[in-house]
């Protein structure tokens, strides 16, 4: 039982974290039906800034005493350089190309991707960085469990971002635009909405959760190198797919099940197909229900 | 299309290149004696091993120097002709077939067990003597090769000082055995395995990916078989992630790991967990007191030396003196005198078995120490 819990609890941080970025994906996909394939370099992105922050205040004294505050500054900055970083992208990257064939803003994708893992490389070095700072380990007993801070802190902040990109969704007027946009590109331009600023939103958005979940994983593992945003932008990706692509809803709960999957996968089935699993799960889902747990056949578009 | 115009162009390069050496062959030294010995030297000299590959060469130098000092091998003198193999198997085998064809009379190389398997072949066709400072997989010298040596230890050997000091001094009876799936990852972890046979009992048997950040899952299947210690085979990051996250999910167990863990990395990222885990690894060669000329010589003209920097050196010594008796450089010959000869290097005496190992496996258990790899005594 006590088992069973720990991986609960270690699938559904691992889950979390794939959310977060995966909801990144799916946004994008939702307003320009674009696989942002740089995405995941823009998490890399947010985990090195957290780190070079949480050094830089470390190096200066601030950071054991104040380490709540420290790590609000970091969050604050990774989030504003990967915001910057998100714009820049969709405006040197995407935009450009939005009256061309689908297949060319999927190469420049992956193009940027390239360009961004080996400008972190070239920059930051390729070995790993270090989290400067001791944090707490001790975990909380849990029914036989342990929860370290950091699975709770990463649970929580999750949570709650979660919560409030769906009010954001629901509730603003920029979350009505950005509806109304991934819903008809033309007839949202025709009614007044500025479709070009909408879709730099989303891309805004999406990179400020992806900094978010940067930095949580820099704090929970306590080691990064360039090669992060790889593997966990595929993983990612696999829980936007998971959940239907395009789904903000599907994206948490791809994500959540994703994690969920591979704990409880490698824990009782063999850690030697960790990952064999989780693709596999997503080969069968594609079989059966191609649209995802959550999303809604599309007509296809002439 | 591009690789096929590199390729061409080396070609052509290669071309031009045994021209000219026809050339100056045919003019300068025309029925004349080799007036020099040639060794080679193979191993990563270039990518991100490359500072392994440099400690590596530098200790052959220093070596090659020593003797050409004092008159050279069989009153000429030696010549080193370095390699580079990119920690590739396929170049291995390219540059083995290079330097075969440039007439060394044997060669100290390579540095990682997938290179110096495939290239020892190539050696023992032409019937070339090889002796590795590094390469530690049990099968490199398990082939057969009767002109196939090394200086270094192997994984079984390896394995079982591990296991001994499991069973003997940490008192482990539920031992848990995990590795990166590599093939020294995993050869290391089951020969580990194999040497517990009947004294302790293995709870748990697992791998985790390589490169992998998240080990929770496997650590905590690990951690409910309740093991006195956990055994890892494989490199220091995955080894540094380990460490922290067993701590992490309350593990007591310390970690025991092999050579691949010695890194300052491994201590930066497993943090205060790092305290109190142990690996394998050759002695400490200040410790050792006839490696204190070589320390002096070698910082004085290298600077620090690498891990491996005095197996290079030993080796090229033992290859340089069997030669020198042998009176000559017919490998067959020298092969039978590296072997027959007992050799008193910088690491002590060295001798070889029939296999082409050394006769005393040269581990010892480091332990972390106040933020430090220590040798245990």
């Amino acid at each position: 039982m006590d088992i069973l819990l720990q991986q609960l609890i270690n699938g559904l941080t691992l889950g979390a974290v794939y959310a977060l970025i995966a909801l990144g994906y799916t946004m994008v996909y939702g307003i320009i039906e674009l696989i942002n394939f740089a995405h995941g370099e823009i998490y890399m992105i947010g985990a090195y800034v957290g780190i070079i922050v949480l050094t830089l205040l470390t190096v200066i004294g601030f950071a054991p005493a104040h380490l709540a505050l420290a790590i609000f500054l970091a969050l604050l900055a990774a989030m504003l350089v990967c915001a910057a970083y998100g714009y820049t992208l969709e405006r040197v990257a995407y935009r450009p190309l939005r009256s061309a064939p689908r297949l060319s803003p999927l190469i420049s994708a992956v193009g940027m991707s390239i360009f961004l893992q080996n400008y972190v490389m070239l920059t930051q070095g390729s070995a790993d960085k270090v989290l400067p700072l001791a944090l707490p380990t001790e975990g909380i007993a849990l029914m036989g469990a342990q929860v370290s801070p950091m699975q709770g802190f990463i649970l929580l902040t999750s949570v709650a971002l979660m919560a409030a990109l769906t009010l954001f969704i629901r509730k603003t007027r920029l979350g009505k635009a950005m509806r109304a946009t991934a819903q008809d590109r033309t007839m949202a331009a025709l009614v007044g909405i500025p479709v070009d600023r909408i879709i730099a939103t989303t891309f805004v958005v999406g990179s400020i959760l992806a900094a978010v979940a940067g930095v949580m994983v820099a704090l929970y593992y306590g080691s990064i190198n360039f090669f992060i945003g790889y593997s966990a932008g595929l993983k990612a990706f696999t829980a936007a797919v998971l959940g239907g692509i395009g789904n903000i809803p599907g994206a948490m709960v791809g994500g959540v099940l994703l994690g969920l999957l591979e704990s409880l996968g490698a824990s009782y089935v063999s850690s030697e197909y960790k990952d064999a699993f989780a693709f596999g799960i997503l080969i069968l889902l594609l079989i059966f229900r191609p649209q995802g747990l959550l999303g809604e056949r599309v007509p296809e578009k002439v | 299309m591009a690789e096929n115009r590199t390729i061409s162009f080396l070609q052509f390069l290669n071309r031009l290149v045994f021209l000219v050496t026809c050339l100056i062959l045919f003019v300068g030294c025309a029925g004349k004696e080799t007036a020099v010995i040639k060794i080679g030297i193979a191993g990563p000299m270039t990518g991100d091993q490359s500072k392994m590959g440099m400690d590596f060469r530098n200790g052959v130098q220093l070596a090659v120097e020593e003797w050409n000092a004092k008159g050279g091998v069989l009153g000429k003198p030696v010549q080193m002709l370095v390699e580079d193999d990119q920690r590739d198997p396929k170049q291995a085998v390219s540059v083995a077939n290079k330097l075969v064809k440039s007439g060394v009379a044997g060669v100290i190389g390579h540095f990682n067990s997938s290179c110096s398997i495939p290239a020892s072949r190539v050696y023992a066709e032409a019937k070339i003597p090889m002796i590795t400072p590094a390469s530690t997989n049990p099968q490199l010298t398990d082939q057969g090769l009767p002109m196939v040596f090394r200086v270094c230890g192997r994984d079984d050997q390896q394995g079982k000082v591990a296991a001994d000091f499991a069973v003997e001094n940490l008192k482990a009876r539920r031992i848990a055995v995990l590795h990166d799936k590599t093939t020294y990852g995993q050869g290391l972890a089951d020969e580990f395995k194999r040497a517990l046979a009947g004294r302790a009992e293995v709870v748990y048997y697992g791998s985790i990916i390589q490169g992998d950040r998240d080990f929770r899952a496997v650590l905590t299947t690990l951690k409910a078989k309740k093991p006195d210690l956990y055994f890892f085979g494989g490199i220091y990051p995955d080894a540094g992630l380990l460490a922290r996250q067993a701590k992490e999910l309350g593990l007591t167990a310390p970690m025991l790991s092999g050579d691949g863990t010695i890194d300052v990395k491994f201590l930066e990222i497993a943090g205060p967990a790092a305290e109190g885990t142990s690996l394998t690894f050759s002695p400490d060669p200040a410790k050792i007191p006839t490696a204190k000329a070589f320390l002096e010589a070698y910082h004085k003209k290298f600077g620090p030396h690498g891990p491996y920097s005095i197996y290079a050196y030993d080796a090229t010594y033992v290859l340089l003196s069997a030669i020198q008796e042998a009176g000559t450089t017919d490998g067959r010959k020298v092969s039978e005198m590296i072997r027959a000869r007992i050799h008193q290097g910088a690491l002590g005496t060295i001798r070889f078995d029939a296999k082409g190992d050394v006769t005393q496996a040269p581990y010892v258990v480091w332990i972390t120490k106040g933020g430090k790899f220590e040798e245990l005594r």
